[in-house]
């Protein structure tokens, strides 16, 4: 019963015979009707009958769906043509009429006609929404064995047993039915008589050609969907293709090669292919251009009756001797592979193309596969190799084959490939960058290539081996039918197994820790060492698979897109209308090929796993994150979470009274409890809660829920137990309000209270029992009373023995003032960050303004940072680049070139590859890397006058320490040195330069806003610190363009004016405390004119803001209102954060009523100045100045030849050739 | 699929586990079922193994009085590592000066020992005696990119290329050469690599450490630091991965001391500490050749 190699079965049904088959055209159904009378409707993707229709009387030979109505039809050996509704399941009516086996039955594609073709010889129309018979066509001879409807024109096709096929013209029928209603009345006559007539005139429909050619009976005729072509086959064994034209038909050419009857045909919906099926056994495809057989598939014992194609998909049928099979021809899945963001896939038309998924393109065709395999033989898989740009591509042709190609560089259309390599195998994959692997199944071997397609090794793989799939390097995961085997290549063995059976593809994870391995229906994922981690089973086929970047798995099924958790947690991302395969998932988006080979995007909502990975992961901050970016709500993820044991991170989702009631019991938290129970109110709940408190031990709220159940005992006992006596005896006083005696007897019990119970005994008649209790509390007065009013002496009481009274328990803790200390409530690391109480978890991007030392909260905190990209772009047009361009450096001995390693021959060591890199370089940095200080500190002396290089120690040591590399090579030796480029894919030994540590982008990315950072949080000893450090690494340093060159000149100005502006506030502090400046006057001026002088540096504008307001207060504290004012006015000039502009609004007003400075300083707030940043004194604009060659900081002509205070390397004054940083 | 029980079989296995630097495997190889001529190349293997694992005392104790030119040899390795270089050399040299020297295990040993020693072109001149010995192509290829002789090494391997493609050594070596000749040979020798460290059977600390110095020239400092971890892992104290961790810190930007502490603790002697103690002081030397002209 098996189908012969090569049909891709995918669905068979094992019944009597089947003569009739129809696919329904939207859903996964076909309709199957046989020999036995029966109609079977089944789902062939679930492979589960839905449905029998069993009113036929006798075999059932023709059915049809209607294309759009929930419709069939069935015409029958009963003579009978039945209507059926797939909604109810039932028979409609029945068309009575025929007077022998109805052989075929159709709906009309648009109009509501049947055909049916009968053994009377005729031919009839049928309308089903009237349920009358239209028009019998009379003409064949015999049996008529099939009539169809032309797709789109006015036609019938027939095929008799009289050996014709006939072409009928109906648009006679068409105009009468369809024609105008307004008719005359005239008009109706004429037609009603015509209709008479009509029935044996045949002007309705009339013989167009009579088609002759088959020797014997025809037993099928198909239209071609779009062209005038006509396919019949017949006893004479022979499939005949007809043409026709709008006035004559003939025959085009004939198929030969079934040696049985053939019983059925069709033309391929999409492809130039015909379909034969005959009795004997086989299905024949055939090329429709050529009519040389393309294909042929035999089944065993059954002789095959009808055959069917899908109008839509890649789908056939075939019903024979025992039952249905449903097929496809040829394999859908396109053959692909994924490299890094790149997929590199083969389409329908052979072609092999590539997208990028970052890009969103799609490339031009690189290369037309033509000639691979056979025509109509799609490939079957492709392996990418990106080391040499190279595709290894199979085909399940000729017995199967392979073929490594080398792929163009760029797409140029699609050419053939000009040279390629190729050999027999099932299975050919990459396994290392210079090695493929490629299965035989048929000698059960697997060689290893070399890419000139040489063997270097081959082996037997284990038993029964269907595929091979790459295992991580130097491995192969080699399937067979019931496990899965981890081969090592170099050792020639399996170094792990797993059963897993059918497996068909391997997905590797991005990061290849892990592999999905997808069979028919289950998905196992594994490690790269083939230990199982979880696996899963679909009752929908699967198709793909492909891996998110965090490690969860998508696949999809015939008709959804599923996830799954390593963990095995699964669930539906979205529902497919159409079958794709996942090639890679990326953020939101999941990208797929489809059938047709077509890169689609899907968006989906990753929401759902990620939320489920996060908790997996016990990620509490995505969590958050994603509770409060998203609407994760429903019940599924509430269950999911309570199910997980994550009931207190369920609450947060819950906005339902009684579910939070729930979930909050299931996590102890008795708060949120209260509040659903004080919301809800309900005794049932107050219950529950109270247990629940009671089992913390709160008891508090335990007395609540009692207050509220009105539970009067356990209230007693609850006070009782807790020592609160207070309330005991409002309890007391409660019940005997309540006249509730036995309630009152309790608590006063409870309170030792003799008198109370002997007075209530006496109050319910109970002398007795108050005599007693009177008696033993020995409260003989009470007694006497007693006796008295029930007129008894005590001689005539008979009395027990008197134990000792009863003394009530004394509380020795006052319990009641406070819980009991009760476990630290199970307050999960998520709730607090949910309540805003974890530090460092704020849910901004921003981080929250740091604490500012200055003593203001300063609200423009985060703007410096969203400022630096635009401050360092913003380059000073006038920054004359030419200065940086000396050609004074010295680069010695460039001119003579590379020293020719041949001619070392004789031995000794050659100059190594550091040596080079100061010959290449004219930058200070390069000789640095290469070890070459003593130049190094030549250039630098030169180019900025740097003398003082102490400073530079350890920058000059982290350049150095990063240029080698220590690789262990030979055993027992050191290990080999290798140098570090920054460009990498440089191999000319005069173009190699070293790799530069904390570059320019990481300066300003990382040191800059580290200083912005210190500057904020007034640290400005670390500030300074780090301005000088960002000085020293600019200082060497290489840049990649003369635009980074503007930018590092920036870069330097920035750092030395934070530099020195944080020094002249730190020399200011230093005049020593507020106390002791006060009380100096001439500190007092100094400290002024320096906070007055830490204003002036061109600082990013909230710090300077900081600066001003720091220099107001201190004016306005020393009477100074008309500076003040001055710095109040440029504060409000700059704008910005509201508390500093109130402040010094406030300020300005104050000081506009006196402005006059109390202290004088040397500080014109009117004047152009610079600050020497060597003596903090002004430098009016107009006198003369040195300045730092290097870092621009400015100097009274007096300290030239000193070292700059600020880079702390350079001298002052010495002009030197300018910094290079680009070569 | 070569003849599982030839004599070149029996000791793939175990020369592969030495070269991929699986030596503690290498030790642990049972060698018991090993044909006569294959015992002595297994035990010299497992010798140099121990040695390499810095048992060099032990391995002296254990090959004292052996006649055996091999083992003598070995001797002379373990001498060498145990701190005599001098007596190590002088062994060498005369095994090299008589008929021994034409066998390929005291070419390859005593090959290691001259160049360990400094002695480079006498360590050349012995091991070019070699006889398609692949073990002695590494090593000279080795010796010539010790000494920046890359030319020289490249055409090493090009002539050992006819010698044995599907080599493991063969990879090895053409992949040093890759590293010191960059461009497209860096991704190529980190493959190599990288198919060696990954694959459980074949992994190492040093096939890790060697994949992430190739990552690093390739300017992909998280997967390199990824292998790093991996490594350090393995063998924490190894100490050319904390060389090239530390390395790695310099290069990203991060702070150094704590593996140059490590480093110091590991091996005071790695070539990264002495260099760096030489150039600190050539800085200070070259240093005090500038000052201002005024002194504030």
């Amino acid at each position: 019963m098996q189908a012969s190699s090569g049909m891709l079965t995918k669905f068979e049904s094992k019944s009597s015979r089947a003569k009739g088959i129809a696919f329904h055209p939207k859903r996964p159904w076909i309709l199957v009707s046989l020999h036995s009378s029966t109609i079977q409707l089944w789902d062939y993707r679930m492979g589960t009958l839905i449905d029998r229709f069993e009113e036929h009387d006798g075999p059932v030979r023709g059915v049809d769906f209607h294309k759009t109505q929930p419709l069939f039809v069935s015409g029958g050996d009963d003579y009978k043509i039945k209507v059926w509704s797939l909604q109810t399941r039932r028979c409609l009516f029945t068309l009575n009429g025929h007077l022998d086996y109805i052989r075929t039955v159709f709906f009309h594609h648009e109009l509501p006609w049947i055909v049916s073709a009968s053994d009377d010889q005729t031919i009839r129309i049928w309308n089903w929404q009237n349920r009358s018979l239209l028009c019998t066509m009379t003409g064949h001879n015999h049996y008529v064995m099939c009539a169809q409807f032309h797709p789109k024109e006015d036609l019938i096709v027939s095929a008799s047993l009289d050996q014709t096929v006939r072409v009928w013209d109906i648009s006679g029928l068409r105009k009468k039915h369809s024609a105008p209603t307004s008719m005359s009345f005239e008009d109706q006559v004429a037609r009603a008589n015509a209709n008479q007539t009509d029935m044996f005139g045949n002007t309705d429909a009339v013989v167009k050609f009579v088609l002759e050619g088959h020797d014997r009976g025809v037993n099928w005729v198909a239209f071609h969907p779009t062209m005038p072509l006509i396919v019949s086959a017949g006893d004479d064994r022979l499939i005949k293709l007809w043409r026709m034209s709008e006035t004559k038909a003939w025959e085009v050419d004939t198929c030969r090669g079934h040696f049985q009857n053939a019983s059925g045909c069709l033309f391929h919906p999409h492809q130039d292919l015909i379909l034969s099926a005959g009795e004997d056994k086989t299905i024949r495809v055939w090329d429709l251009n050529k009519r040389t057989v393309v294909n042929t598939f035999k089944r065993e014992n059954d002789r095959i009756w009808v055959i069917a194609a899908h109008p839509e998909i890649n789908l056939f049928a075939a019903g024979h001797d025992n039952g249905v099979m449903v097929f496809k021809l040829e394999r859908e899945r396109p053959a692909s592979a994924v490299y890094q963001n790149n997929i590199f896939y083969i389409t329908k038309e052979k072609h092999v193309k590539m997208y990028d998924f970052q890009k969103n393109v799609e490339s031009p065709t690189l290369l037309s596969l033509k000639k691979l395999g056979s025509p109509w033989v799609p490939p079957r898989t492709l392996s990418y190799n990106p080391a040499e740009r190279s595709i290894l591509v199979t085909s399940p042709a000729d017995g199967g084959s392979y073929e490594l190609i080398t792929l163009p560089r760029d797409g140029s259309g699609a050419i053939e490939p000009t040279e390629s390599k190729r050999g027999q195998g099932n299975s050919a994959v990459f396994v290392a960058r210079n090695r493929f692997a490629v299965l035989n199944t048929a000698t059960q071997t697997v060689d290893i290539k070399d890419l000139t397609n040489n063997t270097t090794r081959s082996f037997k793989p284990p038993v029964g081996t269907t595929d091979i799939y790459f295992g991580g390097t130097g491995n192969l995961l080699i399937i067979t039918p019931t496990a899965v085997h981890l081969y090592d290549i170099q050792q020639r063995k399996s170094t792990a197994e797993l059963a897993v059976t059918g497996v068909k593809y391997v997905v590797w994870s991005n990061d290849g820790l892990y592999a999905a391995l997808l069979s028919k229906h289950n998905v196992t994922i594994v490690t790269k060492t083939l230990e199982q981690v979880s696996t899963l089973h679909e009752t929908i086929r699967l198709k793909s698979a492909a891996w998110d970047d965090a490690g969860v798995l998508l696949y999809s099924t015939l008709n959804h897109v599923k996830y799954t958790l390593l963990n095995g947690d699964n669930g539906i991302v979205c529902t497919l209308d159409q079958t794709v395969y996942l090639t890679r998932v990326k953020g939101r988006n999941v990208y797929c090929l489809d059938r047709a080979a077509k890169p689609k995007i899907l968006q989906i909502d990753p929401t759902e796993y990620r939320f489920k990975l996060a908790l997996v992961k016990r990620n509490y901050e995505e969590m958050l994150h994603i509770i409060q970016n998203s609407s994760l709500v429903g019940q599924s993820i509430i269950a999911y979470l309570q199910k997980k044991g994550y009931p207190e991170i369920a609450l947060q989702f819950v906005q339902d009274p009684t579910t939070r009631f729930e979930l909050a019991i299931e996590c102890g938290n008795l708060e949120v409890a209260v509040e659903m129970a004080k919301q809800l109110d309900k005794p049932k709940l107050w219950t529950r809660l109270s247990q629940e408190a009671l089992a913390h031990g709160n008891h508090q709220i335990v007395e609540m829920c009692y207050q509220k159940l009105k539970h009067f005992d356990k209230l007693s006992f609850l006070y009782l137990t807790t020592g609160d006596h207070d309330k005991l005896s409002r309890m007391a006083k409660i019940a005997e309000h309540r006249g509730d005696f036995t309630s009152r007897f309790q608590n006063a019990l409870y309170l030792g209270e003799v008198q109370d119970r002997i007075q209530m005994f006496k109050e319910i008649d109970l002398y007795p029992l108050a005599y007693m209790t009177a008696k033993s509390h020995g409260l003989e007065d009470e007694c006497q009373e007693i006796l008295e009013a029930t007129g008894l002496t005590e001689d005539q009481l008979s009395m027990p023995t008197l134990g000792e009274p009863l003394t009530p328990p004394k509380p020795v803790v006052p319990t009641y003032k406070a819980n009991w200390p009760t476990k630290a409530a199970s307050q999960s690391f998520f709730e607090k960050a949910l309540l805003g109480e974890v530090e460092g978890l704020s849910l901004e991007d921003q981080p929250s303004a740091a604490p500012n030392g200055l003593g203001l909260e300063e609200g423009g905190a985060d703007e410096p940072a969203t400022k630096k990209a635009g401050a360092l772009a913003e380059g000073d047009e006038d920054e004359d680049a030419a200065g940086w361009d000396m050609g004074d450096d010295i680069v010695p001995e460039v001119e003579e070139g590379f020293v020719n390693v041949e001619s070392a021959d004789a031995g000794g060591a050659a100059s190594s590859e550091a040596d080079l890199w100061s010959r290449n370089s004219p930058l200070a940095v390069d000789h640095v890397a290469g070890g070459s200080f003593e130049s190094a500190m030549q250039l630098l002396n030169r180019q900025v006058g740097a003398v003082n290089f102490a400073p530079l120690k350890p920058r000059f040591l982290e350049v150095y320490q990063a240029s080698k590399t220590y690789l262990p090579a030979a055993a027992s030796l050191d290990p080999l040195v290798n140098y570090v480029r920054r460009n990498p894919e440089e191999t000319d030994p005069r173009k190699v330069l070293p790799i530069i540590p904390r570059d320019l982008e990481y300066l300003a990315s990382n040191d800059l806003q580290r200083g912005y950072d210190a500057m904020r949080a007034n640290k400005l000893e670390d500030g300074v610190k780090i301005f000088k450090g960002i000085l020293h690494s600019v200082l060497v340093n290489a840049v990649g363009s003369d635009g980074e060159v503007a930018e590092a000149k920036k870069l330097i100005a920035s750092a030395c004016e934070y530099s020195v502006a944080m020094s002249i506030e730190l020399a200011r502090r230093q005049l020593g405390s507020p106390d002791q400046v006060n009380s100096d006057p001439s500190l007092q001026k100094r400290s002024l004119e320096l906070s007055a002088y830490f204003t002036i540096p061109k600082i990013e504008v909230p710090h300077r803001q900081l600066a001003l307001l720091n220099a107001m207060n201190l004016a306005v504290r020393s009477k100074n209102y008309s500076s003040a004012l001055s710095f109040a006015n440029r504060i409000l000039a700059n704008g910005g954060a509201t508390k500093i502009t109130e402040s010094a609004k406030r300020t300005k007003a104050q000081c506009e009523r006196n402005p006059h400075d109390a202290v004088e300083i040397e500080f014109d707030q009117f004047a152009e100045f610079e600050i020497c940043a060597a003596s903090f004194t002004p430098i009016y604009s107009g006198t003369p100045y040195e300045e730092c060659a290097f870092d621009g900081a400015k100097y009274h002509t007096k300290y030239k030849g000193t070292v700059c205070t600020v880079c702390e390397v350079c001298e002052v004054g010495k002009h030197g050739s300018g910094l290079k940083l680009f070569a | 699929m070569s003849d599982p029980f030839g004599a070149e079989a029996e000791l793939i296995n175990i020369e592969s586990h030495f070269y991929q630097g699986q030596y503690q495997e290498v030790i642990d190889f049972d060698t018991t079922s090993f044909s006569a001529d294959n015992a002595l190349p297994a035990r010299v293997l497992q010798l140099r193994a121990r040695i390499a694992l810095g048992q060099a005392e032990d391995v002296l104790a254990e090959v004292a009085g052996e006649k055996k030119p091999e083992l003598e040899a070995v001797g002379a390795l373990a001498q060498l590592k145990a701190g005599d270089a001098e007596s190590a050399v002088e062994t060498i040299e005369q095994l090299a000066a008589t008929d021994a020297g034409e066998i390929g295990i005291v070419q390859v040993v005593g090959g290691t020992v001259l160049a360990a020693a400094g002695k480079a072109d006498e360590a050349l001149a012995l091991l070019q005696r070699h006889q398609g010995n692949l073990e002695a192509v590494a090593l000279i290829v080795h010796i010539y990119l010790a000494q920046n002789r890359t030319e020289l090494a490249v055409k090493e391997v090009a002539s050992a290329r006819r010698l044995a493609q599907d080599s493991l050594l063969f990879n090895l070596a053409e992949s040093w050469v890759g590293l010191r000749l960059g461009g497209d040979k860096y991704q190529q020798a980190f493959y190599v690599f990288e198919e060696l460290a990954q694959a459980p059977a074949t992994s190492s600390v040093r096939s890790l450490v060697s994949q992430a110095v190739a990552e690093i020239h390739l300017g992909r400092t998280e997967e390199a630091q990824a292998a790093l971890d991996q490594a350090l892992k393995k063998e924490p104290g190894f100490a050319d991965a904390i060389a090239n961790q530390l390395v790695w810190s310099v290069i990203t930007g991060q702070d150094s001391a704590e593996y140059k502490a490590a480093l110091e603790q590991a091996d005071p002697n790695h070539p990264f500490l002495t260099d760096l103690a030489e150039k600190s002081d050539l800085f200070d030397k070259a240093a005090t050749k500038y000052k201002a002209k005024v002194s504030a």
